[in-house]
C-alpha cells in the first residue's frame, strides 16, 4: 500500500483541548520506542484507509490571539483542518466560525474542514448546543463530531471521517512539470519478466 | 619474498595442513586479500620496495584473471602485473563495461535474444516494465528446463540491492553482479562475463568494449570472444591452464581464487544461517547456498594467521575490516577516512596498504598516511606505511578471533572469496578443525618464506580494498573489527618481519589477534588513541553463534539487516556528483561552474534575499531533474542507488555542489539585503525589547522556562548551526534546539505540551538568545530545504522558528498582529510561488534554458541569437520564436535543424529543443552540434519537373 502523507492543521482557542486530542489519537495503540517526533505539537500517525495508507503529519498551532497572524504558515498546504471549539465554552464557537472563515478565503482549495467540539464528558456544563454546532457544520459541509480527548471518545472516529474525505489519488504517476523525460525510459514493450 | 612469491599454501598445503577448517579460512584470507588489491585501482606506490612489488607480480599472476594467453612465463606473467597495476578485478570490469550489461531501457524479448546467442552464464541486467524493478536476466545452459533465460528480480530496499530470493545484499548493483559471478547463491551457476570482458587485458580494451555498448554484443569483438578456447570461467586464474612459475608457486592460493573479484562486494547478511549452513557450491547444485557467517568468519581468522606469519606483520583484524569496508565502498575510501578518523577499521585500511607497497614491517612511526587522505586514484599510491613500531602487548589470542572471525562475517568480499574458492576442488580443505586448535597452532610458529610472498600480496590487496572501504567504516561490520590493542600490533609486525613466513596455523592465531599491519597509517597519526577505542567482536567458530561486546550488539542487530553498506553507497554516489560539478568539460559541470560564478559575480541582481534564495533553489532542483535524466554519470545513479532512495541523495549532492562552494557568498548577500532593507535595524531594536520581557508576557503559561545557562546552550546550537551549509543539517540541529526546550519545558513532568505553550516558550527563547542573524538562517533554510521535507517535522519547527521571528520582528508594533498578518501572507504567496513550479519570469537560474540557434541563410551565411527555450518548449514553438527573432518574412519555409557534424536532421514540431540539447550534452562522447533555423530543402526544388508547379516560387 502507498504512503499519503497528509499534512493536517489543528485550528482553535488555547485551551480547548486540541493538543489533547491528537495526542490521544497518537498515544493510543502507540508504542513510545517508534515515537519520532520530538514534542507534542507535530505529530504523525499512519492510518489505513481504503487502499492507501495515510499518513497524518499533525500541525498544531498556538491558539493565542497573538499568533493568530501566523496561522497562514500552518495551515498552508493542509489537506485537512480541524478546529476544535471547547463545547462548555461559547467564546471558542465564536471562535470557531472565524476559522472557518478564514480557511474559506485564505485556506487551500480543497481543504477538509473538520469541527470537533470537545469535553463532551463536561455534558452538564455545556454552553454550545450540539445542534447547533452540528448545523453550521452542515451548512459549510464540515465533518462534524463531538470528542472527549479526556476519555478517548469519537478521538479515532474524528481521523477516520476526516479519512474518507480525502479523496483518492487518482493518478500516482503524474508527473511534475518541472521534471524533463530525456531518453532513459523502459521501453515500452517489456512486460513480463520471469 | 622478493624473487617469487611462493605461496605458502601450495594447493595441496591446504589439504595437509591437517585439513583444518582453519587452514581453508586462511587461504580464503589471503585469496581475499589478493583479490582486494585487484580492486585497487592505483597501483603506483612511491615508496614500494622493489622486492615486495617483485612479490606481489608472483602473486598478482594468481590474484588476477589470467588471459588464457598469458599464462605461463614471466614474460606472460606481466599482463598478470599490468593487471594488477591497473587493478583490473571483476568488479573493475563490470563497472567499467556496465554500458554494456547494465541495459536498463532494453525489453525483455531484446534480452533475451542477445542472450541466446550467449554462452550458459552470460547476463544482463534491464528493467521491467511490468515489475518496476531491475531484472538480472541469466542465459541457462541448454538442457536445463525448456526456458533459455531466466529472470533474477532484483530488490532495491531502502539501502542495499539484492536478488529477489536471496538473503545477501550488496550495497550496489555492480557489486551484486560481481558476486554472483563468484558465487552462485540462488543462481542455478554462477554468473559468467563474456569473453572480451573477462579477457581484457587493458583498461582499454574494456574501454572498447564498454564503447560499443548495447552493440557489443552483435559485434564481431563479442562473438570472437566467445569462440576462443578458453576456460569456462574467465575470472578464476586457477583455472587457467598455463600457470606463471610464481604461480605454481603460489597456486594453492591462486586455486582458491577463481572468481576472485567479487570480493569488493560487500553482502549484507540478512538471515544469519547457522555455520553449517555452509556448503560448497559443488554439492549443492540447486538449493540456494547460504554459507556466509561461519565461513566467512572462519576465512578471516585464516587469513590473519597467514598473514602475520608470512609478513612478520600479523595482519591486524584492522585489515579484515579494511578489506570488507573496501569490498564495500570502493572509491570513496578517502574521504571516508578524512571523514571519519574515528572509525579505526577504515584507518586500518590504508596500513594495509602500505604494508602491502612495503611488505617489510615498518618500525618507525606510521608515515603520513597520504593515500588515505587522498581518496582519488593514488590509493595505491599511498606510501606502505609502517606498522606501529611500538610492540604491543600480547593480546588474549581468542578475543582476536572472534573479533576476526566477526569483521570477516561481515565482510562481504570476504565472503566473496572465501565462497569462491570454496567451489574450487582442491583448495579447500575439509573444514574439521577447531579454532581454538588452530589458534594454539599459529602461535609462535614462524612464517616460511613462502608465505610470506603471499602475505604480501594479501596484504596488499588488502590495503587497495580498504582504501575502498573506508566509507564504510560506520557500518557495523566494520566497526567491529576494531582491533583492541594497536600495540600488540606492532609488536606482531616486528616479530613477523624478523621472522620468516611460518606455515604452521598456531602462529596464525596470534596474528590474528595482532592484526597488526591492518591500522591505517591515519589512525596512527591521527589518533593513536582510537586504536583503543576499537571493540572486537568475537564469534565462536563452532557454535557459529556470534560473541559480540555487549556495547557492539545492538550496532550489530540493527546493521545485520544491512550490513556494512549503510552509508556508503550514497556517500560515494554524493560524491561522484560532486567530482562531476567540478568537471567543466561536463555539461553538468559546465551548468553547476557557470551558474556560481555568475552568482559570485552578479547577486546583486535579486530583489530581496528570499528572491535570491528561491532562484538558488529552484536551480537546484533543476539540476536534481537534470540529473535523474542524464546520462552523464557514469555509473548510472541507479546502479548505485535504490530508486526511492536518489532523490535523497540528489538533494545531499546538490547542497554540497551549489551551496557548499556559495554558502559565505549568500551569507554576505543575505546580511546586505537585511541591511539596505532596514530590516536588520529594525529587528535589532526589536530584539533588544523583546529580551527584556519576562516568559509570561510572551505568552508562556505555565510551561518551566530555561534558564540563562540553558539559553546560553541554545546560543550555542544556533551558532553551530549557522555553520552548516546544508539546510537539512541545520534543520536538524533546529530540532535539536525545540528538543530542548520541550525538554525544559516538561521538567520531568512529563506532560505534553502543544503549539500553544510550545510556540511562546520558542518565541522567549529566540528573543532571550538576542541573534539577529538567526533571522537569515531561518530565511536559508526555509527557502533552501527540500521541499519535499517542508511538511514535516523538520517543516513545522522551521515554522514556528520563522513565526517566532515574525512576532519578534515586530514586536514595537502596537498593531502586531496586523502587521504579521499582511506580512505571513506575502510570506504565504511566496512560498507558493516556489512550490508552484514554473516562474513567469526568467531569471539567473534560467540561463540553462537558453538555447543558441543559428539563422542560415543562402546568402548572408549564419547569425546566430540566444534564445530562451525552456525545456518543455517545442520544436513548434522555438520556430516561431526564431521567425519573430530573425524577422523572417516566410516562416512556414523554415525549419529547425539539429546540426552534427555532417548530418543534419530537422527537428518534428512536437520535440523539445532543450532535452535533445541536454541529451546531446550528456552523451558520453561530446559531439559538436548546432541547431539551424533554416530553410526547408523543399523537395520539390531538387525536381526540377516539379518546379514549374510553383512550389518553388512559394519556396523562394
Amino acid at each position: 500500500m502507498a504512503i499519503r502523507e497528509l499534512k493536517v492543521c489543528l485550528l482553535g482557542d488555547t485551551g480547548v483541548g486540541k493538543s489533547s486530542i491528537v495526542c490521544r489519537f497518537v498515544q493510543d495503540h502507540f508504542d513510545h520506542n517508534i515515537s519520532p517526533t520530538i514534542g507534542a505539537s507535530f505529530l504523525t500517525k499512519t492510518v489505513p484507509s481504503g487502499n492507501e495508507l495515510h499518513k497524518f503529519l499533525i500541525w498544531d498551532t498556538a491558539g493565542q490571539e497573538r499568533f493568530h497572524s501566523l496561522a497562514p504558515m500552518y495551515y498552508r498546504g493542509s489537506a485537512a483542518a480541524v478546529i476544535v471549539y471547547d463545547i462548555t465554552k461559547l467564546d471558542s464557537f465564536q471562535t470557531l466560525k472565524k476559522w472557518v472563515k478564514e480557511l474559506k478565503e485564505h485556506g487551500p482549495e480543497d481543504i477538509v474542514v473538520a469541527i470537533a467540539g470537545n469535553k463532551n464528558d463536561l455534558g452538564d456544563i455545556r454552553e454550545v448546543p450540539m445542534k447547533e454546532a452540528k448545523e453550521f457544520a452542515e451548512s459549510i459541509a464540515a465533518v462534524f463530531i463531538e470528542t472527549s480527548a479526556r476519555n478517548a471518545v469519537n478521538v479515532e472516529e474524528l481521523f477516520q471521517k476526516i479519512s474518507k474525505q480525502i479523496p483518492p489519488l487518482e493518478n500516482p504517476e503524474v508527473e511534475s512539470n518541472e521534471s524533463f523525460k530525456l531518453t532513459r525510459q523502459p521501453a515500452a514493450s517489456a512486460r513480463r519478466c520471469c | 619474498m622478493a624473487s617469487g612469491s611462493p605461496p605458502r599454501n601450495p594447493p595441496s598445503g591446504l589439504t595437509d595442513r591437517s585439513g583444518s577448517f582453519f587452514k581453508l579460512i586462511d587461504t580464503f584470507a589471503l585469496e581475499i586479500g589478493e583479490l582486494k588489491r585487484e580492486m585497487v585501482q592505483t597501483s603506483p606506490t612511491v615508496d614500494k620496495e622493489p622486492m615486495d612489488l617483485q612479490g606481489l607480480e608472483s602473486e598478482v599472476g594468481g590474484v588476477y584473471l589470467q588471459s588464457p594467453h598469458c599464462g605461463g612465463v614471466g614474460g606472460e606473467r606481466d599482463s598478470g602485473y599490468d593487471s594488477l597495476r591497473r587493478r583490473m578485478s571483476v568488479l573493475d570490469r563490470l563497472t567499467q563495461t556496465h554500458p554494456v550489461w547494465l541495459l536498463l531501457a532494453v525489453s525483455e524479448e531484446e534480452a533475451c535474444r542477445i542472450l541466446l546467442k550467449q554462452p550458459p552464464g552470460v547476463f544482463l541486467v534491464r528493467k521491467s516494465g511490468a515489475l518496476q524493478r531491475k531484472v538480472l536476466c541469466v542465459r541457462l545452459k541448454e538442457d536445463q528446463s525448456g526456458t533459455p533465460i531466466s529472470h533474477f528480480p532484483v530488490r532495491e530496499s531502502q539501502y542495499t540491492f539484492s536478488l529477489e530470493e536471496s538473503g545477501i545484499s550488496f550495497a550496489d548493483l555492480f557489486r551484486l553482479v560481481a558476486f554472483y559471478c563468484i558465487s552462485r547463491d540462488v543462481l542455478p551457476f554462477t554468473l559468467k562475463l563474456p569473453e572480451a570482458i573477462a579477457s581484457a587485458k587493458t583498461q582499454k580494451e574494456l574501454e572498447e568494449v564498454a564503447q560499443l555498448g548495447a552493440g557489443f554484443w552483435d559485434s564481431a569483438l563479442c562473438s570472437q570472444r566467445r569462440s576462443s578456447p578458453r576456460p569456462c570461467r574467465p575470472l578464476s586464474r586457477t583455472l587457467s591452464p598455463q600457470p606463471t612459475n610464481r604461480n605454481r608457486k603460489a597456486e594453492g592460493s591462486e586455486h582458491r581464487h577463481p572468481g576472485a573479484h567479487c570480493d569488493s562486494a560487500p553482502p549484507t547478511l540478512r538471515s544469519r544461517s547457522p555455520p553449517a549452513s555452509f556448503h560448497q557450491e559443488r554439492r549443492h547444485s540447486g538449493g540456494r547456498l547460504c554459507f556466509v557467517n561461519p565461513l566467512f568468519l572462519q576465512t578471516h581468522h585464516h587469513h590473519h594467521h597467514r598473514r602475520r606469519r608470512c609478513e612478520g606483520r600479523p595482519p591486524s583484524p584492522n585489515n579484515l575490516e579494511n578489506a570488507g569496508k573496501s569490498s564495500v565502498t570502493p572509491l570513496n575510501s578517502s574521504q571516508a577516512a578524512t571523514t571519519r578518523p574515528k572509525s579505526m577499521p577504515e584507518a586500518a585500511t590504508v596500513s594495509t596498504r602500505q604494508q602491502q607497497q612495503s611488505p617489510s614491517r615498518r618500525p618507525a612511526p606510521a608515515r603520513p598516511p597520504m593515500g588515505a587522505k587522498h581518496s582519488s586514484p593514488s590509493k595505491s599510491a599511498t606510501s606502505p606505511i609502517p606498522v606501529p613500531s611500538n610492540p604491543p602487548p600480547p593480546r588474549p589470542k581468542k578475543p582476536d578471533l572472534e573479533a576476526h572471525r566477526c569483521h570477516i562475517a561481515l565482510d562481504d568480499e570476504t565472503i566473496a572469496k572465501a565462497l569462491s574458492r570454496a567451489k574450487l576442488p582442491p583448495c579447500q580443505p575439509p573444514p574439521a578443525v577447531p579454532a581454538e586448535a588452530l589458534l594454539e597452532n599459529n602461535a609462535g610458529s614462524p612464517s616460511t618464506p613462502k608465505e610470506r610472498g603471499r602475505q604480501r600480496l594479501s596484504d596488499m590487496s588488502m590495503s587497495t580494498s580498504s582504501s575502498d572501504s573506508l566509507e564504510y567504516s560506520q557500518s557495523p561490520g566494520f566497526s567491529l573489527g576494531l582491533a583492541q590493542s594497536p600495540s600488540r600490533h606492532l609488536n606482531h609486525q616486528d616479530r613477523v618481519e624478523d621472522s620468516s613466513e611460518d606455515d604452521e596455523d598456531g602462529e596464525e592465531d596470534e596474528d590474528e589477534d595482532y592484526g597488526v599491519g591492518l591500522e591505517t597509517d591515519l589512525e596512527m597519526h591521527l589518533r593513536p588513541s582510537l586504536k583503543a577505542r576499537r571493540r572486537r567482536v568475537g564469534v565462536s567458530l563452532g557454535g557459529g553463534s556470534f560473541i559480540l561486546p555487549r556495547a557492539l550488539k545492538g550496532r550489530f542487530r540493527k546493521m545485520s539487516g544491512m550490513l556494512s553498506s549503510f552509508m556508503t553507497p550514497e556517500r560515494r554516489a554524493v560524491k561522484r556528483i560532486a567530482e562531476l560539478s567540478r568537471d567543466k568539460s561536463s555539461y553538468f559541470g559546465s551548468l553547476v561552474q557557470d551558474y556560481i560564478s555568475f552568482v559570485q559575480e552578479n547577486r546583486g541582481c535579486h530583489t530581496s534575499g528570499v528572491d535570491f534564495l528561491q532562484t538558488l533553489r529552484q536551480f537546484m532542483t533543476q539540476m536534481k531533474a537534470y540529473l535523474r535524466q542524464s546520462s552523464e554519470l557514469d555509473p548510472p545513479l541507479e546502479s548505485l542507488i535504490p530508486e526511492d532512495q536518489i532523490d535523497q541523495v540528489l538533494e545531499k549532492a546538490m547542497h554540497k555542489c551549489v551551496l557548499k562552494p556559495l554558502k559565505s557568498v549568500i551569507e554576505v548577500a543575505l546580511h546586505d539585503f537585511q541591511v539596505s532593507s532596514g530590516a536588520l535595524q529594525q529587528l535589532r531594536e526589536n530584539l533588544a525589547l523583546a529580551k527584556t520581557k519576562r516568559p509570561q508576557e510572551l505568552g508562556v503559561d505555565g510551561a518551566v522556562p530555561p534558564d540563562p545557562m540553558a539559553i546560553e546552550k541554545i546560543r550555542h546550537k544556533f551558532l553551530n548551526m549557522r555553520k552548516m551549509y546544508s539546510p537539512e543539517k541545520k534543520v536538524s540541529l533546529l530540532l535539536r534546539v525545540c528538543k530542548l526546550i520541550y525538554t525544559i519545558m516538561q521538567d520531568n513532568s512529563g506532560r505534553m505540551y502543544g503549539a500553544d505553550d510550545f510556540l511562546p516558550m520558542l518565541t522567549y527563547v529566540v528573543a532571550q538568545c538576542d541573534m539577529p542573524q538567526l533571522d537569515t538562517d531561518i530565511q536559508y533554510m526555509m527557502e533552501l530545504l527540500d521541499p519535499s521535507l517542508l511538511q514535516g517535522e523538520g517543516g513545522y519547527y522551521l515554522t514556528s522558528a520563522y513565526g517566532a521571528m515574525s512576532l519578534i520582528r515586530n514586536f514595537q508594533e502596537e498593531q502586531a498582529a496586523r502587521v504579521l498578518s499582511s506580512e505571513a501572507r506575502n510570506t504565504l504567496h511566496q512560498w507558493h510561488q516556489r512550490r508552484t513550479t514554473q516562474r513567469t519570469a526568467p531569471t539567473v537560474d534560467d540561463f540553462q534554458n537558453y538555447l543558441r540557434v543559428a539563422l542560415q541563410e543562402v546568402d548572408t551565411g549564419c547569425t546566430a541569437k540566444t534564445l530562451i527555450v525552456h525545456p518543455y518548449t517545442t520544436t513548434e514553438e522555438v520556430c516561431s520564436l526564431c521567425a519573430y527573432k530573425f524577422k523572417i518574412p516566410d516562416p512556414d519555409t523554415y525549419a529547425l535543424f539539429l546540426v552534427t557534424g555532417d548530418t543534419r536532421q530537422q527537428l518534428a514540431p512536437d520535440t523539445h529543443p532543450q532535452r535533445i540539447k541536454a541529451e546531446l550534452h550528456s552523451r558520453p562522447r561530446a559531439q559538436i552540434f548546432h541547431f539551424v533555423f533554416r530553410k526547408v530543402p523543399n523537395l520539390n526544388l531538387c525536381i526540377p519537373a516539379l518546379m514549374n508547379n510553383g512550389n518553388c516560387l512559394q519556396v523562394e
